[in-house]
């Protein structure tokens, strides 16, 4: 049982690899956030809202989060393969406990988000990223990312489980997508005028992720945030992978 | 007497309520070729599915090589293979990769993997297609390929859920000979379902007929023959239609009337 997981896990990972598209594709486009808006509005971090830092470290979080529902949207590609083709009946066959059927998929994706955020970090230090508190700065922002994609594909993989449709991956980050909006995305919560806004923006979890890393990176947040953050994120990825975990034993074969 | 698969009460309904399977009891020895016919909606795949373990069963029992079902979930998944209806073959992979890895997954060591792959490649004369990708391969082939993937970890039992539907005569019968030869030689018990009678004629010994959820004989396939015309020349096909028409089944008449 225990080879099978692991041979799973391995595989999910090596078909990752082979086929990056989906991952790259959420790379790009969080690089495209990156690039584009510190070239198009960075001028705005000389407010004094945005501290010592400027824009970047005030926009860089939003390049992470993205990357990970990027990553979501394509979260499951193994998994979707599999279904697709019927190899995953195949494998309900074999000694591999069902709930590692759909969490080898989690894993792989959780780790391909893992190592594009690593590159998002590099190329944002060589724009003059700042580290307010060095390496444990940059360990904050990959915890935060890691468990932000385990959330994010957990929800995906299970809801494709669910339906048996392995094209309702995109349901998560279709979801998700209005809540970056809806929250201290663009600009600090003093710039904001509507109040509504304000008032979603604080019930808003993407919020909080935002705001945790902008205390890690540029100092500009409170610690507070960060601590919300990790919390809210720890409970939604339990939640998430035991939502795909359940979903796997409750598997309806057609 | 040493038996394989051993079926009792079980019963399995729709979640609306309606019973696929009404309490069947089966004995299948070791050994044996096996074959369950019925007509479409009988139960069949629904049978071999809680059999396989892939679905779970309502009420009954049911042993698997003395393996119980509740407990040894693991193990009967070692002890069995399956060749469902569909192939379930990852397109992306080469055949050869293919059977490496069911290898693996059966926790057959890398050498033992490789050695039991090349076996099979022989077997179902795959040799030429081994790099190839899944999806460049024909039909047949991966057909077979879906049959050597149940047979890596050597099964002491293999299902095969209408195998040969889709499949051309000649693939067809290469792959009864590799089955046949599994049994004979190999000792393999073979449960098998199928629509095509000829097939349980030339090739299984013992049968049952399953009918809306119900076992309406079990025994041997010479038995079956004799036992409405009494005569051992009429073909299983002959005496399927003459029972299902005195039960006055639809499906005879449909049947009768396309040929």
């Amino acid at each position: 049982m225990k080879i099978a997981s692991r041979l799973l896990i391995s595989r999910a990972i090596k078909k990752l690899i082979k086929e990056p598209a989906a991952p790259l594709m959420g790379f790009m486009m969080s690089l495209f956030f990156l690039l584009v808006y510190n070239a198009g509005i960075g001028g705005i971090g000389n407010l004094e809202v945005f501290g010592e830092n400027g824009y970047l470290a005030f926009i860089f979080p939003i390049t992470i989060i993205s990357l990970s529902m990027g990553s979501a949207s394509g979260a499951g590609q193994t998994l979707s393969l599999d279904m697709s083709s019927g190899y995953f009946k195949r494998l309900f066959y074999s000694p591999a406990p069902r709930w590692i059927l759909v969490f080898a998929p989690i894993i792989a994706d959780s780790l391909s988000s893992l190592f594009f955020t690593v590159i998002l970090i590099i190329i944002g230090t060589i724009f003059g990223l700042p580290f307010q508190f060095g390496i444990i700065s940059v360990l904050g922002v990959l915890l935060l990312s890691l468990l932000w994609s385990i959330t994010l594909c957990g929800f995906s993989a299970g809801i494709q489980v669910r339906t048996g449709n392995h094209q309702s991956a995109s349901v998560v980050t279709n979801a998700v997508f209005p809540l970056l909006f809806l929250s201290t995305t663009f600009l600090p919560r003093e710039l904001i005028e509507a109040k509504w806004l304000i008032m979603v923006s604080w019930v808003n979890p993407v919020t909080y992720i935002l705001e945790a890393n902008r205390f890690l990176l540029g100092g500009t947040s409170s610690q507070i945030f960060f601590v919300i953050a990790l919390l809210i994120l720890l409970i939604l990825s339990i939640i998430s992978v035991m939502f795909a975990i359940s979903s796997a034993k409750s598997i309806k074969i057609n | 007497m040493n038996m394989e698969v051993k079926v009792s009460s079980l019963v399995k309904a729709y979640p609306k309520g309606e019973k696929v399977l009404k309490g069947i009891d089966l004995m299948i020895k070791k050994g044996d070729f096996f074959a369950l016919i019925g007509p479409n909606g009988a139960g069949k795949t629904t049978l071999v599915r809680i059999l396989t373990s892939l679905i779970a069963k309502d009420s009954g029992e049911f042993t698997i090589g003395n393996k119980n079902n509740q407990n040894d979930f693991f193990e009967i998944h070692k002890y069995i293979g399956v060749v469902s209806q569909e192939n379930q073959l990852d397109p992306t992979e080469t055949l050869e990769n293919h059977l490496k890895f069911q290898g693996r997954l059966f926790s057959l060591s890398k050498e033992a993997s490789e050695k039991r792959t090349s076996e099979l490649i022989k077997i179902f004369k795959l040799v030429k297609e081994k790099n190839k990708k899944v999806n460049e391969l024909s039909g047949g082939n991966k057909r077979r390929l879906h049959c050597a993937l149940a047979l890596v970890h050597e099964p002491k039992i293999l299902f095969l859920d209408e195998p040969t539907v889709g499949m051309d005569p000649l693939v067809r019968e290469n792959f009864w000979q590799i089955i046949t030869e599994l049994n004979q030689k190999d000792g393999i018990t073979i449960f098998l379902t199928t629509q095509y009678l000829d097939e349980v004629d030339k090739y299984a010994n013992e049968m049952a007929l399953l009918i809306n959820g119900e076992i309406h004989y079990s025994g041997s396939v010479e038995a079956f023959k004799e036992s409405l015309k009494d005569s051992a020349n009429i073909s299983v096909e002959e005496q399927y239609l003459d029972y299902i028409k005195q039960l006055n089944l639809k499906e005879a008449y449909i049947y009768e009337n396309s040929k």
